[in-house]
């Protein structure tokens, strides 16, 4: 089968940070990890092309998938196969964006991530399969991610023997007794002696290790964030007021503070009264102006991004998180307030 | 049963409500209720409202109600009341004992703009209907307009009223009838021995205006857990002001017919013992208290086990999960009864913060899931869906979350939500 595979701008050998905003681009045959990655495939299956780009790249620009994988079937590729993206969160979300637009283009496709990998939620029912946390474990990352890609293009269905990883879905449906009976059931097991009876297993959360503390304030660029719903008046983006999907920016330049009237929280999980009546509360831009003037901080980002943090999903909330962070990576800031309402 | 037990009980009057209609007097009279138009609307009118509307919806009729706000079980122990919705319309006195007139299959429902109202959806008919406890009810609908000027504060306060008169006005008017059915209710001091002891652990919602709940009339906002029976439920002692969430809402209907209560009620194996009632604060060290002083409540009236429910989500889910942590510690086997939020797809981590000790949980459904709803020939509460921005009787898609009750956190639903396959 005619494979193209996925990577970013440093397994391409581009360049590290410095170069996270590659442009896409398409270059003949396997490349870095590809060339292991296609002895692993063996004589049956060739890498005919491998798809670069930068993670911040990938990870602003969301249309950046379905344009390579249209010049992926330009050159002829049946399957696609992205990463092993590790941990890394902008490259496992690129990861993902690239299999699902492959899959949506009718090709067979898949991933490599670590289970901790924020791009693992963004997916969907595209099939991902488990690496190491680090490029340390690139070899039997890649021996799996070659095997699954083997069983794939034979067409077959891949399951947790190959490897694979990812959210089983959670589907409503209508029960036989109401809630309130079937709490007074669950009592009665739980009371019996059973003490593992429940209709929800208990989630597991990523741990995030913080970044290094700023070493000194005073050079350093800051941005303001919010998830309080801040939007200019009047809500041009007509951003949620509760399960938002998306996130705004707009610009900061050339204000002191952020006032009455020109601004205000669309928010549905508080009274926005106090926010709208002093809109620094919820962005303290007044603040961060004396900081910045007082030379306690290097400056302020020239913008700033904001959602709404009521009822979001993880899945939205983690992928507003990688964009975000690709978002200030290349704008060079160092350190951001985000306020929680 | 001695003459002291039954005078703390409550004995409930029911009457069935199968056909409602408007007219110019207000009559019940074998299971059809007629409600004048203009006794209705004099209850509601006030300085804060422009306009009054009235109308009917019944199940089964091609309907949709938006901007679903309260709804009421009518009630009365006597003429104008009796005492029903103490703090509201009857002195702020505890009730729940002697007799409660209730008709059962209706309720007065407001619809319409509040601020912080998220809009909620009901069909009386078709798919979803069978997700909204309001859908299998004969409902009064009043809708209104903001007068020119008036504090929404006012409108709310206004409404809230109205509603409340309305529900007592006309199950006054069934007053002199015989009941279909008597359901005695013993006081839970009176429940029989040697059964677990279950108290019902209720959270509700203190997050300011319009998203706040009454018990005798007054916020719970800064109080502490309370400890009431559950007979005074049924006679309106606490009351919703509570607009946002639809689908994780808990009308004051619902509270009157409190499901968990009821099941409870309805079991041969426990014994319904106590009703806590706990505030939802907003900051965590009040959550941490309020949740440690609930348990330590529960554990000096000598529960064995109880249920949680709460209102509203994410936040909610911290005063439920740090709730049954510290009832379990106190040696008390807790249910409590979440909702789901998974996502579209189901695929995201359930619970915003899970419990770490206690694991006991029923789910209400996946708050995040799509569901379809026909076009429909007739809206009450509003012409547009101002969420989609599209007419308010068109074919439409929305999250379960945007459904009326469709995941009611005091359990009166069916809807669960499970791994697929």
């Amino acid at each position: 089968m005619r494979v193209v595979h996925y990577i970013n701008q440093f397994f391409a050998g581009v360049g590290g940070e410095e170069a996270a905003g590659t442009e896409p681009e398409l270059r003949e045959g396997p490349v870095g990890p590809g060339k292991r990655l296609a002895a692993l495939l063996g004589d049956e299956h060739e890498i005919v092309a491998t798809a670069v780009c930068g993670d911040d790249h990938a990870s602003e620009h969301s249309d950046f998938a379905a344009a390579l994988v249209e010049s992926a079937r330009e050159k002829g590729a049946e399957l696609l196969v992205a990463g092993p993206a590790f941990t890394s969160g902008r490259y496992g979300l690129a990861c993902a964006r690239i299999v699902v637009a492959a899959a949506e283009a009718g090709l067979p496709a898949l991933a490599a991530m670590h289970p901790d990998n924020p791009g693992l939620h963004e997916a969907a029912g595209t099939p991902v399969v488990e690496s190491g946390a680090t490029g340390r474990e690139m070899r039997p990352s890649l021996e799996r991610l070659a095997a699954a890609t083997r069983k794939l293009a034979g067409g077959e269905e891949l399951t947790a023997d190959d490897g694979r990883i990812g959210p089983v879905a959670r589907v409503n449906h209508m029960a036989e007794r109401s809630a309130a009976e079937r709490a007074v059931a669950l009592l009665l097991d739980r009371l019996g002696g059973d003490r593992e009876a429940t209709e929800i297993p208990l989630p597991t959360f990523d741990q995030v290790t913080p970044a290094d503390p700023v070493a000194d304030p005073a050079d350093a660029l800051v941005a303001l964030l919010t998830e309080g719903g801040f939007v200019p008046a009047g809500n041009p983006d007509r951003l949620e007021s509760a399960r938002a999907t998306k996130w705004v920016r707009h610009s900061l330049e050339g204000r002191d503070s952020v006032e009455e009237g020109e601004f205000e929280s669309v928010h549905g999980g508080f009274s926005t009264q106090w926010a709208n009546a002093e809109p620094n509360r919820i962005l303290p831009l007044d603040v961060a102006r004396e900081l910045e003037q007082e030379g306690a901080i290097g400056g302020l980002h020239t913008e700033y991004f904001a959602t709404t943090g009521n009822g979001t999903t993880v899945a939205d909330a983690r992928r507003f998180g990688v964009e975000w962070a690709a978002e200030l990576h290349e704008a060079r800031i160092q350190a951001a307030i985000l306020t929680a309402t | 049963m001695n003459a002291g037990e039954a005078g703390a009980g409550l004995r409930r009057l029911v009457h069935e409500v199968r056909e409602l209609a408007l007219g110019d007097r207000t009559v019940y009279e074998a299971g059809r209720l007629t409600v004048s138009e203009e006794a209705a609307r004099s209850l509601v009118e006030d300085p804060a409202l422009a306009e009054v509307g009235l109308a009917c919806a019944s199940p089964g009729e091609p309907v949709r109600i938006i901007g679903a706000l309260d709804a009421v079980q009518p009630c009365s122990k006597g003429p104008g009341g009796g005492g029903v919705f103490p703090g509201f319309l009857g002195p702020a006195l505890p009730p729940g004992r002697g007799e409660t007139h209730v008709l059962r299959g209706a309720a007065v429902l407001a619809a319409g703009h509040l601020p912080r109202a998220q809009e909620a959806v009901i069909d009386m008919s078709g798919p979803v209907a069978p997700l909204s406890p309001l859908a299998a009810t004969h409902n009064l609908v009043i809708e209104f307009e903001r007068a020119p000027g008036a504090a929404w504060e006012d409108v709310e306060a206004a409404v809230r009223r109205g509603l409340l008169r309305v529900a007592v006005h006309v199950a006054d008017a069934a007053l002199e009838c015989d009941p279909d059915a008597v359901e005695e209710l013993p006081d839970p001091a009176a429940t029989p021995e040697g059964r677990p002891r279950v108290g019902v652990v209720t959270n509700i919602q203190t997050q300011g205006k319009y998203k706040d709940v009454f018990v005798y009339g007054r916020s719970l906002s800064t109080g502490l857990a309370t400890l009431i029976s559950p007979n005074e439920l049924d006679d309106g002692a606490v009351v919703s002001g509570q607009y946002g969430h639809p689908a994780l809402k808990n009308p004051t209907y619902l509270h009157q017919t409190h499901p968990v209560v009821a099941a409870l009620r309805e079991c041969d194996d426990l014994s319904l013992a106590a009703l806590v009632l706990c505030p939802e604060p907003v900051e965590q060290g009040a959550k941490e208290l309020i949740s440690a002083h609930a348990a330590r409540l529960c554990a000096g009236l000598g529960l064995d086990a109880a249920i949680l429910t709460k209102e509203g989500g994410g936040n909610a889910d911290a005063d439920v999960s740090l709730k049954m942590d510290r009832l379990e510690e106190e040696g008390i086997t807790t249910v409590g009864v979440f909702a789901e939020m998974a996502g579209r797809d189901g695929t995201g981590p359930s619970l915003v913060v899970p419990p770490s000790r206690a694991t006991a949980m029923v789910s209400v459904g996946n708050y995040d899931e799509l569901v379809s709803l026909p076009a429909c020939e007739r809206a009450l509460g509003g012409d547009r869906l101002a969420l989609l921005d599209r007419p308010a009787t068109d074919e439409l898609e929305l999250p379960a979350a945007a459904i009326y009750c469709a995941l009611n956190p005091l359990g009166w639903g069916n809807l669960t939500c499970a791994e697929a396959g």
